[in-house]
């Protein structure tokens, strides 16, 4: 086990930077998420870690160690690559000790550990095949079990389960957390897809275009995004930006004014007499049908919202509804009984809304210094 | 239907591949024909020999008996001279015992053999770091220098020869047999180098980059990845390639002929064959029987390039 620091990391490609002051702390035992769009430069930062790309500035810190001079097989990193990247002459046993023989681990340690991580992900009967003889999800194990049997300080996982099928995708997942429940290796995995941030990560780190734009847990994440980008890339569907002044009192949605009943949604900041414009957030799945919402007393509610199109998901239905020219996804329970063209009145507990400043898309609830000021 | 050939179509087809594989294993077909047939058959045009001759092929691998040449009785009683010293009859016995005439297939084959693996092997070792280096680490000019190898094949191997040898006598090394033959190495190994650095550095291209990350990651430097990892995958081209440059030294003649040609016992194949021509020995069952001796291996080597060429090692190592 070992902590991991990235301090001020830059990276350049030519006079391109893809990543711009990267800073980051895992602890000892941590696993951490990685989670942004294509090209946000979440597999560079990896590679940097790894020792597979140069640092153009800042220091790559193991274990209180700048390895940054270090070769790869110098850090004491293991990685589980997108691609797999099994050796194809070799076969599954001696894919994953080929690892302890270059570090020339004595044949006992390496047979113990070869049949703990075979049987841990169930490789036993596949020892003997090569790469090219297993489905998809095997070489995926087998790719995993080649990280984990070197005891290494630090796991790197770059999108392990991006060629697999949702099925497998879902069970290796599970496999993934149990391992590192295991192992308490320092674990940074790599993704785009939020649902694998979410579920996995003891912290979550959101990148775009080379910046960390926010990191926390998965639920403050969830709950407290810091900006419209990180809003609306976690959670599907996205969360519902609208168009919406704020008042001291209340907010204005075209038209209907939503009152804060609660002290604590009130906005505690000085506001322009006639609002300020802000993108009102709010997540498809926290709004209720008024028939069926039980606090509706102390909800907020926009009313007369016009549905075009109803999805009946089973357990749930996802609505497309119009206020006014503005479109809003909707997530309600399968009581609901409107039906498309149908209006419907819809509540939501304020606290759980989110007010992003205009220009610069940030949370007004969590940077003060964007708050207009006296 | 699409790409559906008629019969009149395919018999053309047939005809006209029946044609050129004619025209192209004919000269084969003669060699064979004519290194198995009886002096008496020679003027036969017909390709089958009416009776199988094997002396040729018995007499040049040496499994045939070895023809006594008697003395005769002038000679013998010669011999009997009590004046003439041990040393002096020895001399005339000798003449009689002779085996300078018989063409030695097996010491050329060794000769030729020992020479195209020794260049085809240095080859092979320079052309692998040669296109790893080209294949996968950037530093400046790549591009050109990899592009620019194959320039090498725009000068004619005439028009170096007599440079080369002047370089050689230069540098001292054209005065011994080693010398020549180190020097004759070299030039065998500037003539295939670049096809060979060509061929292999492609085939490294093809080798996912992932996979030498992963070695690395595993604990590997560079060299042990190139040797663990890139070569047991590059098996079916290293193969390829040896054989290549194995071939080009085993046919090659001109260099050899300006290099070795006073060292006799350092001939190879080409240049005995050559001189098989001229000598008083050149009987044409022989001649062809040396052919398709010299022949023999390059088919061997071409039989083993195409069945290995067809084998994909990097199958199931990384997902497209």
């Amino acid at each position: 086990m070992a902590s991991l620091r990235l301090k001020n990391i830059h990276k350049r490609f030519g006079s391109v930077e893809v990543l711009h002051d990267i800073n980051l702390e895992i602890k000892e035992g941590e696993f951490v998420v990685l989670v942004g769009p294509s090209g946000c430069g979440k597999s560079t930062t990896l590679r940097l870690i790894a020792g597979l790309e140069d640092i153009t500035e800042g220091e790559v810190i193991i274990n209180h160690n700048v390895v940054n001079l270090l070769e790869p097989q110098h850090r004491n990193i293991a990685m589980v690559f997108q691609n797999y990247a099994l050796y194809p002459h070799k076969n599954v046993r001696e894919n994953i000790i080929f690892g302890l023989k270059m570090a020339k681990v004595s044949r006992d340690i390496m047979d113990a550990r070869l049949e703990k991580v075979a049987k841990m992900l169930e490789l036993q009967d596949f020892l003997d095949r090569k790469p090219a003889q297993l489905s998809g999800g095997q070489r995926q194990r087998v790719a995993m079990g080649r990280a984990i049997v070197r005891d290494a300080d630090v796991f790197l996982f770059d999108e392990p389960l991006s060629n697999l099928d949702a099925k497998l995708r879902h069970q290796m997942r599970s496999e993934i957390k149990r391992i590192h429940r295991a192992y308490q290796t320092t674990t940074l995995y790599v993704t785009h897809d939020q649902v694998e941030a979410m579920t996995m990560g003891d912290r979550i780190v959101v990148m775009k275009e080379g910046v960390i734009e926010q990191q926390g847990t998965p639920m403050e994440i969830y709950l407290k995004p810091s900006n419209t980008f990180v809003a609306t890339f976690i959670g599907s569907p996205s969360m519902n930006l609208m168009d919406a002044k704020l008042f001291p009192e209340h907010v204005e949605i075209e038209g209907q004014r939503i009152h804060f009943k609660e002290k604590i949604q009130r906005p505690d900041f000085l506001l322009p007499k006639e609002g300020l414009p802000i993108k009102l957030g709010i997540r498809p799945d926290f709004f209720l049908d008024e028939n069926f919402a039980s606090r509706g007393g102390s909800l907020a509610k926009i009313n007369n919202a016009k549905i075009d199109l109803i999805e009946p998901l089973g357990f749930d239905k996802e609505l497309d509804v119009q206020v006014g020219p503005q479109s809003l996804k909707v997530r309600l329970d399968l009581r609901t009984t409107a039906k498309e063209g149908d209006t419907i009145n819809l509540c939501f507990d304020m606290e759980r809304a989110h007010f992003f400043d205009i220009k610069t898309d940030k949370n007004l609830f969590i940077h003060p210094a964007i708050r207009p000021q006296p | 239907m699409l790409g559906k050939r008629t019969l009149w179509q395919n018999c053309l087809l047939a005809l006209a591949l029946g044609v050129v594989l004619f025209f192209c294993l004919f000269p084969f077909i003669q060699i064979l024909s004519t290194s198995l047939k009886h002096q008496f058959d020679w003027g036969n045009p017909s390709l089958i020999p009416i009776k199988l001759n094997l002396e040729a092929y018995q007499e040049l691998l040496g499994l045939g008996e070895r023809e006594e040449v008697p003395i005769p009785e002038t000679v013998k009683r010669l011999l009997d001279n009590p004046l003439l010293t041990e040393e002096a009859k020895e001399k005339i016995l000798s003449r009689y015992r002779s085996t300078k005439d018989v063409f030695p297939f097996p010491r050329f084959f060794l000769n030729t053999f020992l020479l195209s693996v020794t260049a085809a092997g240095l080859s092979l070792l320079l052309a692998v770091f040669g296109a790893y280096a080209f294949s996968r680490l950037r530093f400046k000019g790549r591009s050109v220098i990899r592009r620019s190898i194959l320039f090498v094949y725009m000068v004619g191997g005439v028009l170096l020869m007599v440079p080369l040898y002047q370089m050689s006598v230069k540098v001292g090394l054209a005065g011994t047999v080693w010398g020549s033959l180190f020097s004759l190495v070299l030039i065998y190994i500037i003539q295939t180098l670049p096809v060979s650095l060509y061929m292999l550095g492609n085939y490294f291209r093809t080798i996912p980059f992932a996979l030498e990350e992963a070695a690395a990651t595993d604990g590997c430097s560079r060299i042990q990845a190139l040797f663990l990892i890139i070569l047991p995958l590059s098996v079916p081209m290293l193969i390829t390639v040896f054989v290549y440059c194995f071939m080009i030294a085993w046919n090659e003649f001109l260099f050899a002929f300006v290099f070795l040609k006073q060292y006799h016992d350092f001939h190879t194949l080409p240049l005995a064959l050559q001189s098989l021509f001229v000598s008083k020995n050149a009987i044409w069952d022989r001649i062809m029987a040396a052919s398709m001796l010299t022949l023999s291996p390059v088919i061997l080597c071409f039989v083993f390039i195409m069945r290995n060429l067809t084998r994909g090692l990097t199958e199931g190592g990384v997902k497209e």
